[in-house]
């Protein structure tokens, strides 16, 4: 388990770095994969099927689709790619450094002593750094990966202190997630047709 | 009971399935109409029902006093914004290049976004409540981008995005709340409200504590509190108008349903006292906040949205102060904000339409030119301002009352202070609109017939609950009162 919980620092850590969106959308699909394995692990510990069914439908939603129909959308978007983000690559490293120095001091201290305190500070650091990507990115495909690898966080959450919610809530999660995705992709598409790109900075004729 | 619920669900479905099989558009307005009178009457039915034989659940459905009365709520709402839509629409989507397909769209997606309200009130379990609102925002921002001009693109993503982060919050919460329950070692379906409210007093405190935080941030964003506001006013201004009432009316009442929910839970392992500031602290700072943005405003429907985001913090500051009292003002304001602001919206739809600009300076001398509309969006203007004797006015005097009574003396005065700066910038507007002689062309469309029903309908409610509720309105708002308060 520990050794999903590092890739998936990882790889979250990967996506403050990147510009180019179609290794951004790989690295969201390994991302997911790994999520997947770590179901399956517990699934292994505790031999309930729930956990199998479970891992079948990440696999399913959110290493297959979700990938594919972003890397469909990225096809279209030629020649975009992340430039002049709110912070340079380096500083948001940084900043996903401060996420989760920040997670494991929160948890210490508002829980101490609590029962599988890595998975719990580094899901809350993931889940932070998704937020990071959303807030510091332009692109909008960057900014639907962001909220994605959020939402890996809190999946990581649930496996590690409740051994995952209910299958109907989970399944509930699952379709949401797949619509979500499917909502903002089409809106990433509108907005290449009127503004002839997808950076959401653009995007400023409602103030006030 | 139970069928009936299940029916208020599938029946919205069926409509929608229906409409999606349909070619004549006159076609789809009857059978969206007649789902929708289907839908609010079996509703209605539900509430009769509870306030007659009391709370019903099986497996994952439940209802108690507390649904009923924001079942109540959709049943009215969604009938007038059905209603509204007709004539509305169709001159909507005029310019559109195929509008035929642009209508079906738009009932299509109304009738699923009703489906999604409807679902967030009868589950039992606070997952899969989580679930349902994060489908009113998937669901309601399509109807938000329905135009797809570049504003209506704007408003849509920083919905999705901006209410999907927060609610994500929520989520946390919510895994955390689960925890907490696991923690304890008592019996209990996974997250179950009837469990959580029974094992309450027995929940770590310091887990509750941090769960309750991001609940409150979470499906704060979706209320609308300040500072996690910043996309309301955007998705309520650019919404078509019978839509931008039931987000503003109903789907913002759905979310403090959820929150209502949370609290009755917490109420019983956390401090009171923590309760009441986090919650008076950030309904006073949401009114506060949108006060400037009241008082220099630009856009007829972003004044509307703003006023929603002051009324969210009214009733989350009400439900903060937590008496009997003061939780009873909080839903009869739920009640009331909701008829009076989706009737103003759907008469700044009108007054948009015929003016083709939402520019507060460009829409000049209503009443001259189309006296009905214009005395009628002054009178909505003066209910939602809280003018005596509709029923806002005795909502907030509620609250403020019960604000007093419960020792915050110096937030009670804040309130007044600040509901005094809010009319005085309401008014400023509205008297610009309605007054100011007449430029430009004559504007003389009559109003439909059924979008003035809506209106009428609206307006006669709003006025009637100033001075008289049905008695089993009146029973279910105080049984529902006593749950939020832990009875």
């Amino acid at each position: 388990m520990s050794l999903m919980i590092i890739l998936l620092m990882f790889t979250a850590f990967l996506l403050t770095r990147v510009t180019n969106l179609r290794t951004a959308v790989s690295i969201l699909l390994v991302q997911s994969v790994v999520v997947a394995f770590s179901c399956l692990v517990v699934g292994l510990e505790t031999g309930k099927t729930h956990y199998f069914i479970a891992a079948l439908l990440t696999v399913f939603i959110k290493a297959v689709i979700i990938p594919y129909a972003l890397f469909r959308i990225v096809g279209r978007l030629k020649r975009e790619k992340e430039t002049d983000s709110f912070l340079s690559p380096n500083l948001s490293s940084l900043a996903a450094v401060a996420a989760t120095a920040v997670a494991y001091g929160f948890i210490d201290r508002a829980l101490p002593g609590i029962i599988s305190r890595d998975a719990l500070a580094a899901a809350v650091a993931i889940v932070l750094i998704g937020l990071q990507i959303i807030m510091i990115r332009r692109q909008a495909v960057l900014q639907i990966i962001g909220l994605n690898t959020m939402e890996n966080g809190l999946y990581l959450l649930g496996l590690s202190v409740t051994k995952g919610l209910p299958l109907i809530i989970e399944l509930g999660i699952f379709v949401d997630i797949l619509v979500a995705v499917a909502i903002l992709g089409l809106l990433t598409y509108r907005l290449k047709l009127s503004y002839l790109s997808t950076d959401t900075t653009l995007m400023q004729k409602l103030k006030g | 009971m139970i069928p009936l619920i299940v029916a208020a669900l599938i029946i919205p479905l069926l409509t929608a399935a229906f409409i999606l099989f349909a070619r004549a558009r006159i076609v789809i307005k009857r059978i969206h109409m007649a789902g929708s009178i289907i839908t609010s009457t079996v509703l209605l039915t539900l509430t009769y029902g509870i306030y007659l034989s009391g709370p019903v659940g099986q497996g994952l459905l439940y209802m108690d006093h507390l649904s009923a009365v924001l079942v109540t709520l959709i049943a009215i709402l969604t009938f007038t914004a059905a209603l509204f839509s007709l004539s509305y629409m169709d001159k909507e989507v005029a310019h559109e290049p195929s509008p035929g397909k642009a209508v079906k769209r738009y009932y299509i997606l109304f009738q699923i976004f009703t489906f999604t309200m409807i679902s967030v009130l009868v589950v039992e379990n606070l997952g899969l409540m989580w679930v349902a609102v994060e489908a009113t925002t998937l669901a309601s921002a399509l109807l938000v981008a329905f135009s797809f001009s570049r504003a209506a693109i704007e408003a849509a993503w920083k919905y999705v995005m901006v209410c999907t982060v927060g609610i994500c919050l929520a989520l946390l919460g919510t895994i955390l709340l689960y925890f907490a329950q696991l923690s304890t070692g008592l019996e209990g379906e996974a997250l179950s409200w009837l469990a959580l409210k029974a094992i309450g007093g027995k929940l770590d405190p310091s887990m509750v504590k941090i769960a309750f935080i991001f609940i409150i941030i979470g499906y704060g964003t979706k209320v609308g509190l300040a500072p996690m506001h910043t996309w309301l006013p955007d998705a309520h201004s650019q919404a078509p108008s019978p839509v931008s009432g039931l987000l503003s009316g109903a789907l913002l009442s759905c979310a403090l349903y959820v929150m209502m929910r949370n609290i009755a839970i917490v109420r019983d392992s956390l401090a009171f006292d923590f309760i009441q500031q986090l919650l008076v602290g950030l309904g006073l700072f949401s009114v506060m906040l949108v006060v400037p943005f009241l008082l220099v405003q630009h856009d007829v429907k972003r004044l509307l949205a703003y006023s929603s985001v002051e009324h969210m913090g009214i009733i989350t500051l009400a439900l903060g102060i937590g008496t009997p009292l003061a939780v009873y003002g909080a839903l009869l304001h739920i009640f009331n904000h909701a008829i009076a602001k989706s009737g103003l919206f759907y008469l700044a739809g009108i007054i948009t339409q015929e003016y083709r600009t939402k520019q507060i300076m460009r829409i000049r001398g209503i009443l001259a030119q189309m006296p009905r509309l214009g005395s009628l969006f002054l009178v909505f203007v003066l209910i939602i301002t809280g003018a005596p004797p509709f029923g806002i006015f005795f909502s907030k005097f509620i609250i403020t009352w019960a604000a007093f009574a419960g020792g915050f003396t110096l937030v009670g005065t804040a309130l007044l202070v600040l509901l005094g700066a809010v009319f005085a910038g309401m008014m400023h507007y509205s008297f610009q609109m309605v007054f100011s002689s007449q430029t430009g062309t004559e504007h003389t469309t009559p109003m439909g017939a059924g979008a003035a029903t809506a209106v009428i309908v609206s307006l006669l409610l709003i006025t009637i609950s100033g001075f008289y509720l049905p008695d089993a309105l009146e029973t279910v708002l105080h049984q529902a009162a006593t749950i939020v308060t832990g009875g």
